[in-house]
């Protein structure tokens, strides 16, 4: 009992200190922050049923940033003979800002307001609340006390005072359901996706050998693929994790459609959404896209060299290794809510200010992982291309799939530092508080655009060129021709290389950025329709007096030259600045890039899988199923990205998580069409994304029983047909004379393609110390 | 594929060289978590560079562990190669590079994207050095008050080339890295020696190995000193230095990422004037005092940006002699194992590759960051 | 309904007519080729190029194609720079004696017109100013008067309370932006512009309202800027 009074005693001298310290807050009790969880000891320590507290002029939902005049009343409390109840009250709103009006209250600071010692002998008092400008849930705590008005009595001010709490929580104009909460919806997307992962491959291992399905020979067996050197079991680990992302990323690009099919939807808070579309990007690009193109490498350019391994191979195992790591800081942010809300390009300054997610950080930590993998993936393959080669195989005789690896990785390697760097300094900017990006301190907003568009644009084209490689290869083996204009088809890659630097500009139009440079853009941009049209034309020409076998790659490869054709011509339309401003960062742009990153890369990729599966499994896909994965997918796709370029002419406006439509003409939002044009998108996006589960089915129905397949199923002259399918452990290839070995690659052209050009002979003289040739001499 | 098969042995190391290169490792697997584990954590220790507590900072310790441990592994499959006389030093076939070591075309391709890297940095320094007007300029034109700070540049250079004793750990560096460049050179010659005995070569490399490496370490404590501590003069030389008994550190002087309330003794106008030489009479901001306009005092400034360029860039630099201390490390450890013979001297050539270009480019910034 | 500007019309249709040119070749052709040049295994057409594993095919080229397809994408790209070429001068005209002419004096009034190709020429202009902040923009007129500049706030359904900048037809202003914490950038959907905002620098942005311009429409943002960036909106009234 005495400690219990003298801790009361305490805390009314600190309170009696305060109120003297802090001539602003004479009210009893003092804004004690942090009361709306606890309730507040003063006036007793125990709430009281008897104390009613309400808060009226509250709406069910808000409308955003709009001011509503709270007022603030309570009934009951401990009567006694000559005094009415009377009090004072502390109200706590999650969000938005309160403000008072008259004398009888105060702001403590925006979340929090009480009476002032005027007000301290009331009934009620009048606050206003604004609403946020955001979607959120608002909860509100009140604490009233009435008090006796004994406070000059015997038992010191407080004794039989009551107090009460009542707490309300008011939601947004667009009301968030906890019950489909998308985060858990991806969680459980992820997770089963994962599982079923997992058990693929228990799967896999039982089928290796029925008898020995155990720990004991399961361990070593996984260690065996985590530890792995062979660039073809890394080949197959990048196309594991890079289909997983596929997926994962079709999941976040479903939620997001779910959220777009109907005007104002609920489905996804605005803050969800930013996160998702982040997210969506972040892992297209650079978990999905990038590890199938190092897929396909590694599988494929020593093959096509005839070479026996990649240079490096145990740094080749580190730049897969880095990427599911990688992934995981990434995807960090986003189960606990407070992923990356910056989209792909993450914008200086927000990228570095407190308003982006915390998760932010985790995901600049991820890239910078990328972005050393990417590295040391470039350095490998450039590596392997100048000096692996087979004997005769000179560079103008690489096949063209090997050439856009080599044009990628270039492009890749050039430009990727100056990205990695951007990284670095949003990552110190956000932990260690250096000041690249900090405007009040002088930091420059588009240092960063350059330097991630220095990367950027480089890197779509990154994503691109691989899969003209493979369309390169699919067609003229297809077409039972040689390619048309392999020479041309080498410069324009090597054009679209160079070009590829000088035109990133085109992204920055609006900017700010200087008009000289944007006009100069404007120019270069033009110029990649010169390369790409040579392709486009080389390829339509390589079928000229062909003929064309149709097999699902060959479908998939015309697939890409329709698709790639229109998203090239949608692009045309940027360089032109006027048009620019009103397309920029609209629905128009999202669907040129989904043309040619989808329609391109991904139905290149397509191609890729159903040219060389037979090749690394050594099993036949089905052809009946390949064609309905073709159809449905081309057809659903075409119907998904297509109308978004009227969305976007319109005036839809990417990275927004709701639009409105309307019908009176004048207020110039989306006409009422709009909102049937996005559902049709919608269930056409999901027929997309399902249509590509016939690939897996595909898969795992030739794992399980599919026909075995010979060393050259479709005809090709370059080297990986000269292997077995699948090639064995340690690649070597089938020589003439029956042994195995490195081959020779022969020459049906009448040219001395081996000897050394000026270029080579220069870079001999620099290289080669005087020992070397001194030992080539001896 | 199990640990016994003799092709594949065990992926912790060491390493059956006879057998060829090696075809499975934990160390890429185990870099790759120590690296994410350090970011990880990194980022929950500091946030905007406000510290979080020291329970945070073991688990920094634990990721860089980690990136160690695979490092070992690392190295205990490759301490063996051409320890035993045999060397696997695949050679490349197609031209340009015909005869070349495969290995020595990588880390040619390797600085290229490391010349990116100080491209990137650089181009940031530029845009900041020649955006931002520059301390001095905003000073003399007059165009702050006293007690409010101006943002503006003011490059480290200001304070370090200020007087022969604080350019001394920077110049001692320049000096050290050449040193270091021509050492690495000479035990690369010793290794390729044929007609020496082997323990004399082996002791040779080993000697100029350890000299590198501690020329390496030698640059790193001149740069601590540089940053952080300061150093002390002997009493002699005090006449030289305005009569102070230390060299001031950076840190001392308060060129710092958060310095924005920068003050530097040369932008007060009272220091000008009590010290004799004033200030410049055809600056802007004479003739405003002249005119009564402007009362002078000091110049407080909002220096964040400059100190970042600064710190990021040489402290790069810095992480790159780091790194290569590292690689010394073993490297020298191998040479005192006799690791390093006429047939397989070429290692120590890459790691002469790597390490001139950190010569090279601290030839770029010694320059930029400490002269202009 | 339509968004559009005559000018973004104007290119508009000239480049659909270009593209309409160039998807019929390349489509015309490949749906020929991917129709006549077939056979079911391959072996309508001997093996002209003699492929074979491991022997590099033969050439199957042509110069003068290859030439062919090269020049004439570069000069359907010179003609449509060329086209795209004029209205810029009228996106970036300078402030001092470009076709809108210098800031108006007291009383004058900028009468723009509209040429046939959407371009529009001004006597003079004037100065507002157009500030960012998350998430709303504030508009103001600096010295100009009611007759010709406005701002008030509305409040619409779903983004709340917006602001609304009342601007008179037939005049031609010049917003100079700036932001108060990260990038953003207004899109004036029925002019058919937006610049961005920045933070620490000032941009500009021509708003020429035009007579024929639609009385009300929206002003987004369309620069990625945090939260609520998607009802960051506004409204521009174009009065008579």
């Amino acid at each position: 009992m005495v400690g219990k009074r003298s801790k009361g005693a305490i805390v009314a001298l600190v309170v009696i200190a305060a109120m003297l310290a802090l001539p602003s807050a004479q009210s009893f009790p003092t804004g004690i922050s942090g009361v709306q969880q606890s309730g507040c000891n003063c006036h007793g320590a125990v709430p009281s049923d008897s104390v009613v507290a309400s808060i009226d002029g509250l709406p069910e939902s808000y409308n955003y940033s709009e001011a509503y005049e709270l007022t603030i009343s309570f009934q009951g409390g401990p009567s006694q003979e000559g005094n009415v109840n009377q009090g004072g009250f502390h109200l706590w709103a999650s969000e938005g800002t309160l403000s008072v009006s008259d004398a009888t209250a105060q702001l403590y600071n925006q979340n929090e307001a009480g009476h002032t010692g005027a007000g301290n002998d009331q009934l009620s008092w009048t606050v206003t609340w604004t609403a946020p400008a955001t979607d959120k849930n608002v909860d509100f705590v009140l604490h009233v006390n009435s008090v006796n008005g004994n406070a000059d009595g015997v038992g010191g001010g407080t004794s039989g005072d009551m107090w009460s709490k009542v707490a309300i929580s008011v939601g947004g104009p667009v009301e968030v359901l906890e019950a489909t909460d998308p985060f858990v919806v991806l969680g459980v997307l992820i997770i089963v996706s994962a599982s079923l992962l997992a058990i693929t491959l228990a799967y896999v291992f039982y089928r290796k050998d029925p008898d020995a399905f155990d720990w004991d020979n399961f361990a070593p067996w996984l260690a065996g693929w985590m530890t792995s050197t062979d660039h073809k079991k890394i080949g197959t680990l990048y196309f594991v994790a890079g289909l997983f992302f596929l997926g994962v990323g079709g999941i976040m690009a479903m939620i997001i459609r779910i959220q777009l099919s109907v005007p104002g939807n609920d489905f996804l808070t605005q803050e969800q959404y930013n996160q998702f579309f982040t997210l969506h990007g972040t892992t297209m690009i650079f978990l999905a896209a990038m590890p199938m193109i190092n897929g396909f490498a590694n599988w494929m350019v020593p093959l096509q060299l005839g070479a026996e391994d990649l240079a490096l191979p145990r740094i080749n195992a580190m730049s897969f290794w880095l990427q599911p790591f990688a992934a995981l800081l990434i995807f960090t942010g986003i189960f606990s809510g407070h992923g990356a809300d910056t989209g792909w390009t993450g914008y200086a300054p927000y990228v570095v200010s407190e308003g982006a997610h915390y998760g932010t950080t985790m995901w600049a930590a991820g890239q910078i992982m990328l972005v050393a993998s990417s590295t040391l993936t470039g350095i490998n393959f450039l590596t392997t291309m100048a000096v692996m080669r087979a004997p005769g195989m000179g560079w103008m005789q690489m096949p063209l799939f090997s050439w856009s690896i080599l044009v990628a990785n270039v492009m890749l390697f050039l430009s990727i530092p100056a990205f990695g760097v951007g990284l670095i300094q949003v990552y110190l900017d956000r932990v260690v508080g250096t000041a690249f990006y900090d405007i009040a301190a002088g930091g420059d907003p588009l240092l960063w655009s350059h330097l991630f568009w220095y990367f950027g644009h480089p890197e779509v084209y990154v994503v691109v060129v691989p899969s003209f490689g493979i369309i390169s290869e699919v067609i003229a083996t297809s077409s039972r021709r040689s390619i048309f204009g392999y020479r041309s088809m080498v410069y324009a890659m090597a054009g679209i290389g160079i070009v590829a630097f000088i035109v990133y500009g085109h992204h920055m139009f609006t900017s700010g950025m200087s008009p000289t440079l944007r006009f100069v853009t404007m120019l270069t941009t033009m110029l990649v329709a010169v390369p790409t049209g040579i392709k486009v034309f080389n390829w339509l020409m390589t079928m000229h007096g062909g003929s064309l076998v149709y097999r699902t790659h060959t479908l998939w490869a015309l697939g890409f030259l329709v698709t790639f054709t229109l998203g090239g011509i949608s692009g045309m339309f940027f360089p032109s600045i006027a048009m620019d401003t009103h397309l920029h960062e609209s629905y128009f742009v999202v669907a040129h890039f989904h043309y040619v990153l989808v329609g391109g890369t991904v139905f290149g990729f397509f191609a890729g899988i159903y040219y060389w599966w037979p090749k690394a499994t050594g099993k036949m896909l089905s052809e009946k199923l390949g064609v309905l994965h073709f159809l449905t997918a081309f057809v659903s796709y075409n119907a998904l990205f297509w109308p978004m370029h009227r969305l976007g002419v319109w005036g839809m406006t990417r990275r927004h998580h709701t639009y409105f439509v309307t019908t009176e003409e004048a207020l110039g939002s989306l006409p009422m069409e709009a909102a049937g044009w996005n559902m049709f998108i919608t269930v056409s996006a999901f027929l997309f994304f399902f249509s590509n589960f016939i690939l897996v089915f595909n898969i795992i129905v030739s794992s399980i029983r599919g026909e075995d397949a010979p060393d050259d199923p479709w005809g090709g002259w370059s080297f990986e047909w000269m292997t077995s399918s699948p090639p064995p452990a340690h690649t070597l290839y089938k020589l003439n004379d029956g042994s195995w070995g490195i081959p020779t690659l022969k020459d049906a052209n009448e040219h001395i393609a081996n000897e050394p050009g000026w270029l080579s002979s220069w870079f001999q003289r620099l290289l080669v110390t005087d020992e070397d040739t001194e030992e080539e001499s001896h | 594929m199990s640990y016994d098969d003799p092709h594949h042995p065990s992926p912790w190391g060491p390493h059956d060289w006879k057998h060829g290169s090696p075809h499975n490792s934990w160390a890429p697997f185990i870099l790759s978590m120590g690296v994410a584990i350090f970011l990880f954590t990194l980022a929950g220790a500091f946030k905007w560079g406000e510290f979080q507590g020291w329970g945070k900072v073991p688990l920094i310790f634990v990721g860089l562990g980690v990136v160690g441990f695979g490092l070992l592994i690392w190295w205990r499959q490759d301490i063996s190669f051409g320890v035993n006389g045999e060397v696997f030093e695949p050679k490349a076939a197609g031209a340009p590079f015909q005869n070349i070591d495969i290995r020595k075309v990588a880390m040619w391709v390797f600085l290229m994207s490391e010349m990116m890297v100080f491209t990137s940095l650089f181009s940031t320094y530029m845009r900041y050095r020649f955006g931002i007007a520059s301390c001095q300029t905003v000073f003399e034109s007059g165009e702050w008050v006293e007690g409010a700070a101006v943002i503006c540049f003011e490059p480290a250079s200001h304070l370090i080339a200020s007087s022969w004793f604080h350019i001394a750990p920077g110049a001692i560096n320049t000096f050290a890295l050449i040193i270091s460049s021509f050492t690495i050179v000479q035990a690369l010659r010793y290794a390729k020696m044929r007609d020496i005995d082997e323990d004399v070569r082996r002791r040779k490399i080993t000697r100029y190995l350890g000299t590198t490496w501690f020329l390496a370490i030698l640059f790193l404590t001149m740069k601590m000193i540089e940053w952080f501590l300061g150093f002390p003069l002997p009493e002699f030389l005090h006449e030289f230095n305005h009569g102070d008994s230390t060299i001031n550190s950076l840190y001392t002087e308060g060129y710092l990422i958060n310095a924005d309330h920068y003050q530097h003794h040369e932008y007060d106008t009272h220091y000008l004037e009590s010290n004799g030489h004033g200030l410049d009479h055809d600056s802007d901001l004479y003739a405003m005092m002249e005119a009564g306009t402007h009362p002078g005092g000091h110049m407080m400034a909002n220096i964040q940006v400059s100190a970042t360029t600064f710190y990021v860039t040489t402290g790069t630099h810095g992480a790159h002699v780091f790194g290569g201390i590292i690689g010394l490390s073993y490297m020298t450890l191998k040479a005192a194992r006799g690791g390093y013979t006429p047939d397989n001297a070429v290692s120590i050539e890459y790691f002469g590759l790597y390490w001139h270009f950190v010569d090279l480019v601290w030839v770029l910034v010694f320059p930029f960051f400490y002269l202009y | 309904m339509s968004v559009m500007t005559p000018l973004f019309e104007g290119l508009w249709d000239h480049y659909i007519l270009w593209s309409v040119i160039v998807s019929a070749i390349a489509f015309g052709w490949l749906y020929h080729h991917s129709f006549w040049f077939t056979s079911k295994d391959g072996e309508k057409i001997p093996n002209v190029d003699e492929i074979e594993i491991g022997v590099f095919p033969k050439h199957n080229d042509d110069m003068r194609l290859e030439v062919a397809w090269t020049i004439l994408p570069f000069l359907l790209i010179i003609w449509l720079t060329y086209y795209s070429w004029e209205p810029l001068d009228a996106m970036w005209t300078s402030e001092d004696g470009g076709v809108h002419g210098y800031e108006c004096e007291e009383g004058q009034v900028s009468n723009n017109v509209m040429d046939s190709d959407g371009i529009i020429t001004s006597d003079c202009y004037h100065v507002i100013e157009i500030t960012g902040q998350q998430w709303f923009w504030s508009f103001d007129c600096l010295e100009l008067d009611g007759s010709l500049c406005g701002s008030s706030t509305e409040t619409m359904e779903v983004y709340g309370s917006v602001p609304v900048l009342h601007l008179m037809k037939g005049e031609t202003y010049l917003a100079v932006m700036e932001s108060i914490d990260v990038t953003h950038a207004p899109w004036f959907q029925h002019l058919g512009t937006k610049e961005d905002v920045l933070p620490g620098q000032q941009t500009t942005l021509w708003l020429p309202i035009s007579e024929s311009m639609t009385e009300e429409s929206m002003v987004l943002c369309a620069e990625y800027c945090g939260d609520a960036h998607s009802i960051m909106a506004a409204k521009l009234m174009a009065h008579n």
